[in-house]
């Protein structure tokens, strides 16, 4: 196994694309944090700011570059495994590795790291720009606070845990076009469907459905928890809500990427090459 | 060895593969010929396990290739030198495969230089053309320094001198004992390089027999003759018991006479005789015959498509 791991870095180090990638992941994730760090203040807010909202304003100043991360590392998936199947090289991994499930693991394995690696770099950066830039505007974010650090944390969990979904879903379609596309549509367009769907004031039924869209659920991962409730679907505001809490989040995003890896092993398995 | 038993692959109403049975043995540089979509790459997907078989069964060294253990070390396998990443440069993809059986970066440059890429092994493979590709994917299949290799078309897009050091680097491999099979349109190159010659046929096995068999079949065998006294010559041949072509104006084509035989009775007879040359058939001819009812895509005369263009 740990060879196979070996051969996927080999592979995901040796083309231009995932540094290209990884690059525009690191870019959006400190130019955003620091372009919105530099535009918020509270300045006009009539009373007295809280600690709370202060705190929940860093958060989000530093985690609302996940929307654009999110469709770098999902195309990023996607490539990693159906550019194989676009190229032909799948052939010379899976004759290497003719029981496939390594391929298949290490590539997932592979993919989560060095998201998480870059992630976590980017962090590093955006979070120091952005509380500087805030303080600037008089909007002191205290750093002493692990709620603050667990939304940062869960901020690199989601764009990992994104990934793999993108990758689970390239695995399945084998087309880098096609799992583009699908993987952008689950994004971007199907939370936005649905909200649509829904209207402004929806049923808990239909919430706990929206939750389990991976846009949705990720927010909860990096939501301040004394929120200000400003935000949108993803705040758990209705009765009844079954998905609240980040880890709740988490494990929807668990779920799909165990539900669409379990699928696409069976099928990588079964299929010719 | 190779040993595929029953073999059989079906895609929905289509049997590529057809209950194939054959053996190839170590030792001889095996030819795998076959008109487009009898069978042949098909069947050698199989060998490597990325098609799974309808029926039947195939296996190397008397195992199924997924159950190998490390298959780069047992078996080589070229069957498509474009599947390559055309972004990654060969050496990488070379480091990659490698890795898979920690077979480090010296055994990488070592097959590179065999196959002659040194100078070009840090490009990316999207400037290669398709005979550097074709080095590159046997050096692919020569990493692990398997008993085995199996090549689909591997001197497509050589130059004459790859095609010359393929047929020496194929015919060395099998010299040292390993199983070599090997499938190529080129008839003349196969007859210069296989030892044995399988056959398929609509995903049948039409013919399965040493190369020496197949083109020298006795009665096959012709010699022509050219004098420039057919008419004396010729009844003295008859009396012989051959069968006599005559093309005029000095060409005889006699079947059923060695040339020994045949020179001993012109010189008996005082005919000069200005050619004497046996042929045999070659192996285009015996694949051609057995495969005639075989070709899925024949081309139709070219008056007929000429009668039915748009004027």
């Amino acid at each position: 196994m740990s060879a196979v791991v070996v051969s996927e870095w080999v592979k995901l180090r040796s083309l231009r694309s995932t540094w290209w990638a990884l690059g525009a992941l690191a870019a959006v994730t400190i130019g955003v944090a620091a372009q919105v760090s530099s535009s918020v203040s509270f300045y006009g807010v009539p009373g007295v700011v809280s600690q709370d909202a202060m705190q929940d304003l860093g958060v989000y100043v530093v985690t609302v570059s996940t929307d654009f991360g999110a469709l770098v590392v999902a195309v990023l998936g996607v490539l990693m495994i159906a550019g194989e199947y676009g190229t032909g090289t799948i052939r010379n991994s899976l004759t290497a590795v003719p029981t496939r499930l390594p391929v298949l693991g290490a590539k997932a394995l592979v993919l989560a790291c060095a998201t998480f690696a870059v992630a976590t770099a980017a962090f590093a950066v955006a979070v120091p720009v952005s509380t500087g830039l805030l303080a600037g505007n008089d909007v002191d974010v205290h750093l002493d606070d692990p709620h603050y650090w667990f939304a940062v944390l869960g901020g690199v969990t989601y764009l990992v845990l994104v990934a793999l979904i993108a990758f689970g879903i390239g695995a399945l379609v084998r087309s880098t076009t096609g799992g583009i596309a699908i993987s952008l549509g689950l994004l971007l367009a199907a939370p936005v469907a649905l909200s649509l769907l829904l209207g402004v004031d929806p049923p808990a039924w239909a919430e706990n459905l929206a939750v389990l869209l991976p846009t949705v659920a990720g927010k909860l991962l990096f939501t301040y928890p004394a929120a200000q409730r400003w935000v949108d679907l993803s705040a758990p505001s209705v009765d009844g809500a079954w998905v609240g809490e980040p880890w709740h989040g988490a494990l929807v995003l668990v779920g799909w990427v165990a539900a669409l890896l379990a699928v696409a092993g069976l099928l990588l398995r079964r299929r010719d090459a | 060895m190779i040993v595929a038993q029953s073999l059989t692959k079906r895609y929905g109403a289509t049997t590529a593969v057809d209950g194939v049975d054959f053996t190839v043995r170590p030792g001889v540089v095996t030819g795998f010929l076959g008109p487009n979509g009898a069978g042949k790459s098909t069947t050698m997907r199989m060998i490597v396990g990325l098609d799974h078989p309808s029926g039947g069964r195939v296996t190397v060294d008397g195992k199924p290739y997924a159950r190998l253990g490390a298959p780069l070390h047992r078996v080589g396998a070229l069957l498509d030198a474009s599947a390559v990443h055309p972004r990654r440069s060969a050496r990488n993809h070379l480091l990659a495969v490698a890795a898979t059986h920690r077979i480090g970066a010296r055994r990488v440059d070592e097959v590179i230089a065999t196959v002659g890429l040194d100078a070009v092994a840090r490009r990316h493979v999207d400037g290669y053309s398709l005979g550097m590709r074709q080095r590159l994917g046997l050096a692919g299949a020569m990493l692990g320094d398997p008993d085995t290799l199996i090549l689909d078309e591997p001197v497509n897009g050589l130059d004459p001198d790859g095609v010359v050091w393929m047929r020496g680097l194929l015919r060395d491999l099998a010299a040292q004992g390993r199983t070599v099979l090997l499938s190529s349109h080129l008839m003349t190159e196969m007859a210069l390089t296989a030892d044995h010659v399988i056959i398929l046929g609509r995903g049948r096995v039409v013919a399965d027999a040493p190369m020496s068999d197949l083109v020298a079949g006795a009665d096959a065998d012709t010699v022509q003759v050219r004098t420039p006294q057919v008419a004396t010559l010729t009844p003295l041949l008859w009396a012989e018991g051959a069968t006599v072509t005559r093309t005029p104006p000095d060409l005889l084509s006699v079947a059923g006479l060695g040339a020994p035989r045949i020179a001993q009775v012109a010189a008996g007879a005082g005919i000069v005789v200005n050619e004497l040359t046996p042929v045999t058939r070659s192996l285009e001819d015996a694949y051609l015959e057995l495969t005639r009812d075989d070709v899925e895509y024949r081309s139709t005369g070219t008056r007929r498509i000429a009668r039915e263009m748009p004027r």
